[in-house]
């Protein structure tokens, strides 16, 4: 076990229903994810013969392990009111913010998260989970979940991080 | 409305009622006095002044510390505590505190008696038009003597930094790190308390004091970037180093420990680069590993929020943990190891009670290592020359303490 695992361990057995929550402290989500920028990110655009059948992933939303959760460091929409890949009623989701990669296991890809914050409320509190696999000092700012991303919103004031598809990151050669 | 036959009686006999009053207090009163006579009890207490708010020393105690409750659950309501390492009891070491709101950064000028802290506000709590100000705080009254309106939503507004609000040329002037995310540094005066300059550093972030009037920020290339300023704390001149390591492959923390000029950046595998800012720009030196080959193998590496600071004895402080993996490096550690900046020499190994997140140093000859639990996030002291354990500081009220400084 871990230090995230031991932190949050007694909350975490509290929640054992709803939650596997895991990390320190910090928050909170990051790059550009408007829709004029999404073409600079890292993703693979379909081509050639369309897979068959239906996109599939597996997991848990409300736990830390899901799969997108991988580079995430804060509180998780899911617990908030929100989804993995939407907010809470009544916040604003930052326009700004930064990327992981995360490995979708039920596919075998690998995916670009964008982790958009959730902002205009208080700290949502619940489902604090720091994964920061790829996360980076904030000297890479595309990289960092160190900073509060909620810029370019109405309100400075955090409450909770998304985790949402963004594309299927470049494979390597 | 219904009312008891008391009061019922009492309403209609208003003049009874007085009556009865006053014999109550003629004989409470003469009650009093036959007390006085027999009572063989101390004399009592004086009365006392209801207007007394206690102060501090202008200069604090080397052994004090500044330790910032970022109130990650509550970003509003931060809190700068004022705490005494010598005390005795938990209660006992506090000697005051301060609000900081929306995790701002902190400096201290001893030489002012002022410890500035970046803000935020909205007028209705989380709701209204931002408001981003430099406050000034008095370090023996504690309260605000001045401040300084920001431009809004630009200073860093993240987990806490030493190198994000910092004094130059001997505290004359105030650099604030911004990130909108724009990089950029707001310069201040600190003798007219007035914004000289806004300097972007495109690419580059934070502020780490170089030279004499100047300072240099670290780049997504891997490189510095130096800023020269005028004596007026306008532009001057900005240069940028050669790249010295890459943000992908083998990255560096953000966070140094300087001594006598020259600022020790640890990476993420557990190397660290000394980098002379005594002059105008930044210069890079050699690497040298903290990890030998065989703590290599164990996956020793640095981890921690603010994982690494400094005494006034030439040795830095860093917290390590083993196993270290892709996405441990600001998890904390179980030790903190201290090193002989000079000799490039591990001195000590400290083996923490608890794991450690965040780490201080108080200033003077016997300084004091504090270490943040995360688990019930007390501050944990231990002796510098011995590595014991001391004392803990719990219970004041903390939520999250993740950064301490060693007060000026």
């Amino acid at each position: 076990m871990n230090i995230l695992d031991k932190l949050f361990e007694k909350q975490t057995r509290q929640l054992a229903q709803r939650s596997s929550r895991r990390g320190i402290l910090k928050g909170l989500g990051s790059l550009l994810v408007g829709g004029a920028v999404v073409p600079l990110l890292p993703v693979a655009r379909a081509s050639g013969a369309e897979p068959v059948g239906r996109p599939v992933e597996e997991g848990d939303p409300l736990s830390c392990d899901y799969w997108r959760y991988c580079a995430v460091d804060g509180f998780l929409c899911s617990c908030c009111g929100g989804t993995a890949n939407s907010c809470p009623p009544g916040t604003e989701m930052s326009p700004v913010t930064w990327i992981g990669t995360c490995h979708n296991p039920a596919d075998g890809r690998n995916y670009v998260i964008s982790y958009n914050d959730c902002c205009g409320k208080s700290s949502c509190g619940t489902c604090l989970c720091q994964r920061d696999e790829g996360d980076r000092p904030m000297y890479r700012a595309d990289k960092t979940n160190d900073i509060n991303w909620c810029l370019g919103t109405a309100s400075a004031a955090y409450h909770c991080s998304t985790a949402i598809v963004v594309g299927v990151a470049f494979e390597d050669q | 409305m219904w009312m008891s036959p008391i009061k019922k009686y009492c309403a209609k006999n208003p003049a009874a009622v007085s009556a009865a009053g006053a014999a109550l207090v003629a004989l409470l009163a003469v009650g009093q006095v036959a007390n006085a006579a027999q009572d063989s009890r101390p004399p009592p207490l004086p009365i006392e002044p209801t207007d007394v708010v206690e102060s501090l020393p202008r200069d604090y105690p080397p052994n004090w510390f500044l330790v910032h409750d970022v109130g990650f659950f509550h970003m509003s309501d931060g809190k700068v505590y004022i705490l005494d390492s010598a005390a005795e009891t938990s209660s006992r070491a506090i000697k005051g505190m301060f609000n900081v709101s929306y995790m701002g950064n902190l400096a201290q000028s001893a030489r002012r008696g002022e410890i500035y802290a970046t803000e935020a506000f909205h007028p209705r709590g989380t709701r209204g038009d931002r408001i981003d100000v430099l406050t000034i705080w008095d370090t023996a009254t504690l309260t605000p003597k001045g401040e300084v309106m920001l431009r809004p939503g630009k200073r860093l507004f993240g987990m806490p930094e030493r190198y994000a609000v910092v004094t130059l040329d001997n505290d004359r002037f105030l650099a604030i790190a911004n990130f909108s995310p724009a990089t950029s540094a707001t310069i201040i005066d600190l003798d007219t308390r007035e914004i000289v300059a806004e300097i972007p550093t495109p690419g580059c972030s934070l502020v780490y004091p170089t030279g004499k009037l100047g300072f240099s920020s670290l780049c997504a290339d891997g490189r510095f970037m130096s800023t020269e300023l005028n004596t007026d704390g306008t532009l001057l001149k900005q240069t940028r180093t050669d790249s010295f390591f890459s943000s992908d492959d083998n990255p560096i923390y953000e966070r140094p420990a300087v001594i006598d000029g020259i600022a020790y950046f640890p990476s993420i595998a557990g190397l660290v680069y000394p980098v002379d800012v005594r002059g105008k720009v930044a210069e890079v030196g050699e690497a040298w590993s903290l990890v030998s080959e065989q703590e290599r193998e164990q996956n020793w590496a640095p981890g921690g929020i603010v994982l690494i600071d400094r005494d006034d004895q030439g040795r830095f402080y860093v917290i390590m943990h083993a196993d270290a993996k892709d996405g441990s490096y600001q998890g904390g550690g179980s030790e903190v190891w201290v090193f002989d900046a000079v000799k490039k020499q591990r001195v000590m190994r400290i083996a923490l009670r608890e794991w450690g997140l965040s780490l201080g140093l108080s200033r003077g000859k016997n300084p004091v290592l504090m270490v943040v639990n995360p688990m019930t996030m007390s501050l944990e002291m231990y002796n510098t020359e011995s590595g014991e354990f001391i004392s803990s500081i719990d219970d004041f009220g903390q939520e999250t303490p993740l950064m301490m400084t060693g007060s000026k």
